[in-house]
């Protein structure tokens, strides 16, 4: 091929505009496309204040107009912000003389106008599932949201390829939509590394004295204070750590479980010991992270587990409980500590066992280190995706596609 | 000439009057030396079928099979639409040289279709959902609204049937008045009206 490699990159979110994790994903991902030679296209929803079209590290990225007047209800909102995105991305294609080699959409927020443009310009088309209906709402429990499954299955169906970010999500989607295996493809999320080696020679004690004694261990939680995160697993096990080393418990986040978490803590009395913060800014953040003697991801449910690779770009050991994305991301006893999930005894085997031991925590917080600069560095990611781009160009251009168009 | 006609109803599917009126329109096309394919939707007759008139028939149905309204259904029923359009196009060496959308439903797949590979098209008129909703504003309404609004905008041109519609099609979305065309309903001469539009429309585009 003498001309780069191209591709169109619809998303419903991209920074400035953060709603979820699919806003940072598209941001590293495309970033490091780019990187690798690789011209993309993101087409995306308008925000105020950005600009309809930038330029972002190589990156062409447009901000299409998202349909503002009232709408019936989300989903009827989401395929009419379609309509002007497939409009505007038929629109770009065409004034590049439809040059642009493949599409790839991202969840159903952006299902039909990939779809659409797909049959339309004939080109390979990608989607990457991060999350499902099914999944988020454990069921599917009326016709409006087994509408948005069926719509997620009809993009898994139309893809060449279907990209998932962790084992645990293939085998979900497996299951969901009934994809044959060979369809599936695993490329994890990343954690941008740099944000942590920024400062690292910094010295922390005195930030430290604002969380802790000198004397105290910090077991740090980072994440939402709902069911599903398992924080109140991480309080439980606070008594039972505490009888064997002498710590303190930072707890980072709000959510709907902060009073009934602090009425556990009041109780037991230990007040003293459990310091909710609520939400706090990327930097205070990363010192955290970076300051914390085990990091703790106690989660009941979780599809990826991204938090646990911060901790362990910010070298702090992580105990984390052995289901979905986590079970894969950590090695036991090799790059961290696995527990049964929703067990606080053995929630406070892991934690003790790292802070009881530092020779050992030492070992799996290096190894982890290792392994995030490995496995889920966003360079080695962008290169994975280019190869997958590359190989589904290999076989598209034997398609009867790619012969009727020459 | 070769026209593809999108419409949501077509014999046997009959919802309204607009079936009859697009099988009057296809037919005749087809007799006065116009290939025509029609697009429309059927929910267990998908596929290609060559009608005995010579009208090239293509059903396609919804992927989506449970919905919550009107709306949603026809908005992911466009992306099929889309793919049969690019399916004719691409089979007959890109020659298609107008889109026909009969009424809002399909106009989302027209717009692209344009936008995409540059087949202009005209937007017929059977009713506007200020007529069918009587005025009512909710966002359900205000959707079917604009998305009428872009058919009007993106359109080449409009084709209504009484001179009645033109005013309402004017008041009602401000349309440029030289864009609004009537041709009636008679089954003997409207279709070489319709071709003679079609015709002024391909001349504007060249």
């Amino acid at each position: 091929m003498s001309r780069d490699l191209s591709v169109m990159m619809f998303s419903w979110e991209y920074p400035p505009r953060i709603i979820g994790g699919i806003s940072p994903h598209i941001y590293y991902l495309s970033k490091s496309l780019a990187r690798n030679g690789v011209k993309v296209y993101v087409i995306t929803c308008d925000f105020p204040g950005a600009p309809a079209h930038e330029v972002v590290d190589g990156v062409e990225v447009y901000r299409i107009d998202s349909y503002k007047n009232p709408a019936p209800d989300f989903a009827t909102w989401v395929y009419l912000m379609n309509v002007n995105m497939q409009k505007e991305a038929a629109t770009i294609m065409r004034s590049l003389g439809g040059r642009i080699d493949i599409f790839h959409a991202h969840d159903w927020l952006v299902a039909t106008a990939g779809i659409g443009l797909k049959h339309v310009f004939r080109k390979p088309f990608f989607a990457t599932v991060h999350s499902t209906e099914i999944g988020r709402r454990n069921g599917i429990h009326s016709d409006y949201e087994r509408m948005i499954h069926e719509t997620e299955a009809w993009l898994t169906y139309e893809a060449w390829k279907v990209v998932c970010c962790s084992d645990y999500m293939v085998q979900h989607i497996k299951w969901a939509f009934g994809l044959p295996t060979d369809k599936l493809m695993m490329i994890p999320n990343g954690v941008n590394i740099e944000a942590y080696k920024k400062n690292e020679k910094e010295d922390l004690a005195r930030f430290r004295k604002k969380y802790a004694l000198p004397e105290e261990k910090i077991v740090l939680f980072v994440g939402r204070l709902v069911y599903e995160k398992g924080v109140h697993v991480l309080v439980n096990a606070a008594p039972k750590v505490l009888e064997k080393t002498n710590a303190k418990f930072i707890i980072v986040g709000n959510g709907y479980m902060k009073d009934q978490l602090l009425n556990i803590v009041n109780s037991t009395g230990l007040a003293h010991k459990v310091m909710f913060t609520g939400f706090v800014d990327d930097d205070t953040l990363r010192k955290l992270q970076r300051c914390a003697d085990v990091s703790v991801v106690p989660s009941l449910f979780e599809p990826f587990g991204i938090v646990a690779l911060e901790a362990m770009a910010a070298r702090s050991p992580v105990v984390v409980s052995d289901t979905g994305g986590l079970s894969e991301i950590i090695n036991h006893d090799v790059d961290g500590v696995k527990v049964y999930t929703g067990n606080p005894d053995s929630l406070a085997w892991g934690i003790t066992r790292v802070l009881t031991n530092e020779q050992y925590a030492n070992t799996i917080r290096t190894n982890a280190y290792q392994k995030i600069l490995e496995k889920y560095n966003w360079e080695r990611i962008g290169q994975q995706t280019k190869n997958l781009y590359e190989n589904v160009l290999a076989e598209h251009s034997k398609s009867f596609w790619a012969q009727k168009a020459q | 000439m070769q026209a593809i006609i999108l419409s949501w109803e077509y014999p046997p599917r009959i919802v309204g009057q607009l079936s009859d009126y697009v099988k009057t329109l296809a037919t005749q096309l087809v007799k006065n030396q116009t290939k025509t394919y029609v697009i429309t939707y059927h929910d267990y007759l998908a596929g290609e079928y060559d009608e005995p008139e010579g009208v090239k028939t293509i059903r396609v149905t919804n992927p989506v099979r449970t919905h919550i309204g009107v709306l949603t259904w026809v908005l992911t029923l466009n992306q099929e639409v889309e793919r049969a359009a690019a399916n004719v196009y691409y089979s007959t060496d890109k020659q298609v040289d107008i889109i026909d959308v009969q009424d809002w439903h399909f106009t989302p797949a027209a717009v692209t279709l344009k936008k995409a590979l540059g087949i202009p098209f005209i937007y017929s008129i059977e009713s506007l959902e200020e007529h069918r909703s009587r005025g009512a504003n909710s966002a359900f309404n205000m959707a079917i609204k604009s998305i009428e609004w872009l058919g009007m905008y993106e359109a080449e041109r409009l084709l209504v049937k009484s001179d009645w519609m033109r005013n309402e099609t004017i008041r009602i979305y401000k349309v440029p008045p030289e864009k609004v065309k009537i041709v009636p309903f008679q089954p003997s001469s409207m279709a070489k009206e319709v071709l003679e539009n079609y015709r002024d429309v391909l001349e504007e585009d060249r």
